[in-house]
């Protein structure tokens, strides 16, 4: 209260029967080490949680970077060498039938109405690339491979990111023309090899990502294929393969990336194929 | 308090009492922002939407991926199995995990974060050594990703057995994922910020408790025990 006054020696007479009391006072050390011990407490408090929220900011960024959010919604679109394409929920076709992909491995399109098990898993031998794209519709991650260019420790890597992951799944490419290929839906980056850090980002952008893939909330469960895989189909489609638009009147055509729409074709997608 | 004062003291002591009411003024507002920040550090429990690696991002993001696990192998002992009480059984673990499942999915898209760890890092968020030691797990191909989870041979097995066979498997598959699973949630019910995750986490637990003693009994009934 008073310690602020600067009541030095210049003091009046006139005052002289007060200033007998004030001037004997010595000066308040007491209030001034408490004051500068309050403000050095919350200097300290204050540098402490500024450089926390600095930290955490700086690591969030980070993070952030890759993924998706409302500010954010495809975090992909930053990856050096990612192809997005805008596909469409698209029709099934039968078991028998083959689709005219424009893409290889394919990312997108018509697909049988068996989805390729994506509970997290490792496809040891190769798949049938129509089932593998449906998976893709259900927010799953494809990681393909050349088996002849990537084995063992490479392999391992790879098998780490997928085993036992929802919502990935693994396998081997045949003529795979780069030793990796990561596809979700209407998204592909192909790679080199294993180590390279744009398979996690990728990973991070795109898998299950509510803005990126069709029908959200489907599940990855399919029992029945996963006991019995179908198997790739080397052979290229020939004529009487169903085109990348259907063949039909495809008139379920709104479908706009970052506005995922339900494909009317989809309804039977979303039941378990065992009942 | 000034009025005695001289001209001769007056110009020292103004510019005094300036520097004094500024450093003053400074001190309110640095104690208003420490005291601020304290009240919003990051992780804290009260702001509207937890940080990522929080207990209750973690949580969410953990549980859902061992949850989504319970509900693949009660869907293949409910298609495979053909005793009553086992179907039942199955039917209610699956769609009692994936109703929950779709609740922590849904907390998580409101949170900006993502459904599942998407670094193949497991329970980094229980690091509360005095609860639970548990620590982190991160994913090696062979192995489950956090306790109580199957193996793909486990689950490959599992799929290719039927009758007894099958109904005995699965309630050992099934025992030994709900315990395993019950650390998190007992971790989560205790340490999560948001009400509504305590809330569940608490439910978890409840719920499965009961389920592993129907689980234990049925296993009994089959002549089998638990798996080590």
């Amino acid at each position: 209260m008073t310690s602020g006054k600067k009541t030095k020696a210049t003091r009046n007479s006139v005052a002289a029967a007060r200033s007998s009391v004030v001037a004997s006072k010595p000066k308040p050390w007491g209030t001034i080490i408490a004051v500068i011990a309050v403000l050095g407490l919350a200097g300290g408090v204050f540098g402490y949680a500024f450089t926390q929220i600095q930290a955490n900011n700086a690591k969030e960024a980070a993070l952030a970077k890759w993924k998706p959010s409302d500010t954010n919604k495809d975090p992909s679109t930053q990856l050096a060498g990612i192809v997005i394409k805008d596909y469409k929920g698209s029709r099934h076709v039968e078991p028998t039938q083959r689709v005219a992909y424009d893409q290889t491995p394919a990312f997108g399109g018509p697909h049988d109405s068996q989805w390729a098990d994506c509970t997290g898993v490792v496809y040891d031998k190769a798949v049938r690339t129509e089932n593998m794209v449906h998976g893709l519709e259900h927010g799953a991650v494809w990681i393909a491979y050349n088996p002849d260019q990537v084995k063992d420790d490479a392999l391992n890597k790879l098998k780490a990111r997928a085993e036992g992951q929802p919502y990935t799944m693994l396998s081997p490419f045949p003529g795979l023309d780069k030793p990796i290929s990561l596809q979700s839906w209407g998204h592909q980056l192909k790679v080199d090899n294993a180590d390279d850090e744009r398979i996690d980002q990728f990973i991070s952008s795109l898998r299950r990502n509510p803005n990126t893939y069709p029908e959200v909330g489907a599940s990855c469960e399919n029992s029945q294929f996963l006991s019995n895989p179908a198997p790739f189909v080397a052979e290229k489609p020939g004529p009487d393969a169903v085109p990348m638009d259907g063949g039909k009147d495809d008139s379920a055509t709104e479908g706009q990336q970052g506005q995922p729409s339900t494909p009317p074709t989809s309804g039977s997608g979303s039941t378990p194929p065992s009942s | 308090m000034t009025s005695p004062e001289t001209s001769e003291s007056e110009r020292p002591s103004g510019v005094a009492r300036t520097l004094v009411i500024t450093a003053a003024v400074l001190a309110v507002l640095l104690l208003g922002a420490a005291i601020g920040l304290l009240v919003k550090l990051p992780g804290s429990t009260s702001s509207a939407a937890p940080a990522s690696g929080s207990v209750d991002v973690g949580f969410c993001q953990d549980m859902a991926v061992h949850h989504l696990q319970g509900i693949q192998m009660a869907n293949i002992a409910r298609d495979r199995s053909t005793d009553p009480d086992i179907r039942q059984l199955a039917f209610d673990i699956a769609s009692t995990q994936l109703e929950q499942v779709g609740r922590m999915k849904g907390w998580l898209m409101m949170w900006n974060e993502h459904e599942q760890s998407p670094d193949g890092v497991y329970m980094a968020w229980m690091n509360d050594a005095g609860i639970h030691g548990h620590g982190a797990t991160t994913a090696t191909p062979g192995q489950p990703l956090m306790p109580g989870m199957a193996t793909t041979e486990e689950l490959t097995k599992l799929r290719g057995l039927s009758g007894r066979d099958l109904e005995v498997y699965f309630l050992q598959l099934m025992i030994r994922h709900h315990v395993g699973g019950a650390p998190m949630a007992e971790y989560a019910a205790r340490q999560a910020g948001q009400p509504f995750v305590r809330t569940l986490a608490d439910n978890m637990l409840k719920s499965q408790t009961s389920e592993l003693d129907v689980m234990k009994d049925y296993l009994a009934k089959r002549g089998a025990a638990p798996l080590p």
